[in-house]
């Protein structure tokens, strides 16, 4: 608190000077501190490192996430009984596709980051192939497989696509009474 | 075993282009929709999730043919320092889109509640128009049944035989129809303007104020009064006899009690009471004097019968023929007497012939012109072309105008005019003919006894009393009336009314 007190006054003594004037009080605190901050650095444990797999972990819980959100509007979406109609349909279809994609990505970026399932070789050429060890062949393709996941996702947002157009081209005005409840 | 990576490459590099395209492309449908119908919150929330996708789709596909394109162009280290950008915004987009498409149950619930207010709306509109249309509806019913009943009610007031007057608790009179106007001799056009003006009290069209203020106190007492008769007297000073019912009412919006009037003039009706009474009492009197008359009649003849014998035989000169003489001549004043009590009684012969009213009067006049001038009294006479050759007793209408014109004589005394004036009404049809003085006139207590008979104001000795009796009998023997308006000091009006023929009429109109 004393400290607090003393830079306070020290920002109103500041503050006395003609050139300060236009500027605010908080605007001038401010200013002090970062500058502190560029010119005095000094070790720091406040904050955690990130180091390599929390990427990996962030996007598989971000692909769960998003397997989640599409698998509760598709639940929705049957709910509502929205799914009478066509355009909501495709809207479901595409929903339920993204979450085997994500399902897939899921399974490949686990898969990709395991050591003891395959060795890759020229990697970064048209000729780039793998070779699974001995017994995780059926891995080895499941990975490979896995791997084309927009034969999953592309059909997801074609279905997207063919939910709206079919939403454009016949509109349908809900009523309050098709809000049957979940 | 090996498995090539050129099929993994191809779809990646294939499947990102379309990724990027389809997505474009479901960003410019949702945003289509969302222009059709901006209101739609559905269509907003798609738009939102397009565009979402879109740039998850669009840094994914854009990173992964990068990736490839670098990797096969041997530019590892630059995909390398890109990769994390890549993967970062990859994961944060998806997570974006799946936070996004979260919300559709909240948006369905909002668009829903949207509906349903809309609905409501919509519903309370409808309502309100209708509410709206029979309010109108109901409000010109109204109107036209307020405008009807106002005409009705209007109509009423307006051509009412009798006076329908509203007049405030202190006397103001607020309102009143044109028979009132009439009946109370004020000008019906600014009457209202006028009362406005002068606050014209009701009360004072009353001849005894107390009757006014008894009015008053029993409408205030009893909120109403039925028939109450009063004399009322009119703005020229007239009197009249009416019948008033009223009724009170507290009118709410001045706050302040009012009075409604239906008033009867009842005068005529009064004076026809009193005619149906003179007429009753002469009629009984005229059947006395006739039964009198008639037992009186027989002995007195025989009593002038001997008298005259003995005159006959007694010399003239002597005391008993002058004693004779006298009784002869009182006898003769009784047997006139008699036969004008006849002549009232209308037993008396008459004998009727078509004759002119004109010559009559004329032959009258004749007889005391000489005496009319003597005592410098005018006398002028108005005749009407139109009045028809009437059937009557001429000696006996001679009588009459003898009579009438005698009697005003009497009234003028010394130097005044008589108008003797005749008149064809068709009304009817009947003559009238019309006596008028400029004499002393009569004192209205006396008005209703004047036909009685041996009813007279003159000292003893001046008249019988018997004048107007007799023309009275003899008028109403030719089927008409004798009509009489006096105001004292100022003379006398006396109109004998008799009957014209109908064909009589006719035969004047062809003649026309």
């Amino acid at each position: 608190m004393l400290c607090f007190e003393v830079f306070r006054g020290f920002v109103r003594d500041l503050y006395s000077f003609p050139s300060f004037k236009g500027f605010s009080e908080t605007m001038v605190s401010i200013a002090i501190c970062l500058l502190a901050v560029v010119l005095f650095p000094r070790e720091l444990w406040a904050t955690q490192i990130h180091a390599d797999p929390e990427g990996l972990y962030s996007h598989q819980m971000g692909h769960g996430f998003f397997i989640l959100s599409m698998g509760v509007l598709a639940y929705w979406l049957r709910g509502r009984r929205l799914i009478r109609y066509k355009g909501w349909r495709y809207l479901q279809y595409s929903a339920l596709l993204f979450t085997l994609w994500n399902l897939d990505a899921i399974l490949v970026h686990h898969l990709e980051n395991q050591d003891d399932i395959f060795m890759k070789f020229s990697e970064g050429t048209l000729h780039a192939y793998l070779r699974p060890y001995p017994g995780r062949e059926w891995l080895a393709w499941i990975f490979f497989l896995g791997k084309m996941d927009h034969l999953l996702c592309v059909p997801a947002i074609v279905f997207l696509y063919l939910a709206l157009r079919e939403m454009r081209r016949s509109p349908h005005r809900f009523s309050p009474q098709d809000d049957t409840g979940l | 075993m090996t498995l090539p990576f050129f099929p993994i490459f191809f779809v990646d590099l294939v499947g990102s282009a379309c990724m990027v395209f389809f997505a474009i492309a479901c960003v410019r449908l949702s945003y289509a929709l969302h222009i059709r119908d901006r209101e739609n919150v559905l269509y907003l929330y798609l738009l939102m999730v397009c565009h979402a996708l879109a740039v998850f789709a669009i840094s994914r596909g854009i990173g992964h043919i990068a990736k490839q394109l670098l990797l096969l162009g041997g530019y590892r280290h630059i995909w390398e320092s890109l990769r994390p950008y890549s993967g970062s915004l990859n994961t944060i987009s998806f997570c974006v889109v799946g936070a996004v498409t979260l919300f559709f149950e909240r948006i369905w619930k909002v668009h829903q509640q949207i509906l349903r207010d809309r609905q409501a709306l919509k519903e309370a509109h409808e309502k309100l128009l209708l509410m709206n249309k029979h309010l109108e509806d109901l409000v010109s019913e109204r109107t036209a049944e307020l405008g009807r009943s106002e005409q009705k009610f209007r109509r009423i007031f307006e051509a009412s035989r009798d006076m329908i007057a509203v007049v405030a608790a202190d006397g103001t009179l607020l309102d009143i129809n044109p028979a009132g106007c009439e009946m109370l001799g004020i000008d019906g056009n600014n009457v209202m303007v006028e009362a406005a003006a002068k606050k014209l009290d009701f009360g004072k069209f009353f001849e005894q104020p107390r009757d006014w203020e008894r009015l008053r106190e029993n409408l205030q007492r009893s909120f109403y009064v039925t028939d109450e008769e009063v004399a009322l007297v009119r703005q020229d000073g007239r009197e009249i006899s009416a019948l008033i019912s009223a009724s009170s009412q507290c009118d709410l919006q001045e706050k302040r009690e009012v009075f409604h009037l239906v008033v009867k003039d009842i005068t005529q009706r009064k004076i026809m009471q009193q005619q149906l009474l003179q007429a009753d009492k002469l009629a009984s009197l005229g059947q006395l004097a006739a039964g009198v008359a008639h037992e009186i009649n027989n002995p007195l003849g025989i009593i002038l019968g001997y008298t005259q014998l003995l005159i006959r035989e007694e010399p003239e000169g002597t005391e008993r023929y002058e004693d004779l003489k006298t009784i002869e001549k009182h006898t003769r004043t009784c047997k006139t007497i008699v036969e004008d009590l006849l002549s009232f009684a209308r037993s008396a012969h008459s004998r009727k012939e078509p004759a002119s009213i004109h010559d009559l009067v004329q032959e009258v006049l004749s007889v005391v012109r000489h005496n009319l001038e003597l005592k410098r009294i005018q006398v002028e006479t108005y005749f009407d072309p139109r009045v028809p050759v009437l059937v009557l007793d001429k000696d006996k209408m001679r009588q009459v105008l003898m009579n009438l014109i005698m009697n005003a004589q009497q009234a003028i005394g010394k130097e005044g005019r008589i108008e003797i004036r005749t008149a064809f009404v068709e009304n009817g049809p009947s003559v009238h003919i019309v006596v008028s003085d400029t004499g002393m006139g009569i004192d209205p207590k006396h008005l209703p006894r004047i036909f009685d008979p041996f009813f007279t104001t003159k000292s003893t000795g001046e008249g019988t009393g018997l004048g107007l009796s007799v023309s009275y009998g003899i008028v109403k023997d030719h089927g008409g009336e004798i009509q009489v308006a006096s105001e004292p000091g100022k003379g006398s009006v006396f109109t004998v009314v008799l009957p014209a023929p109908a064909e009589t009429q006719e035969f004047m109109g062809h003649e026309n």
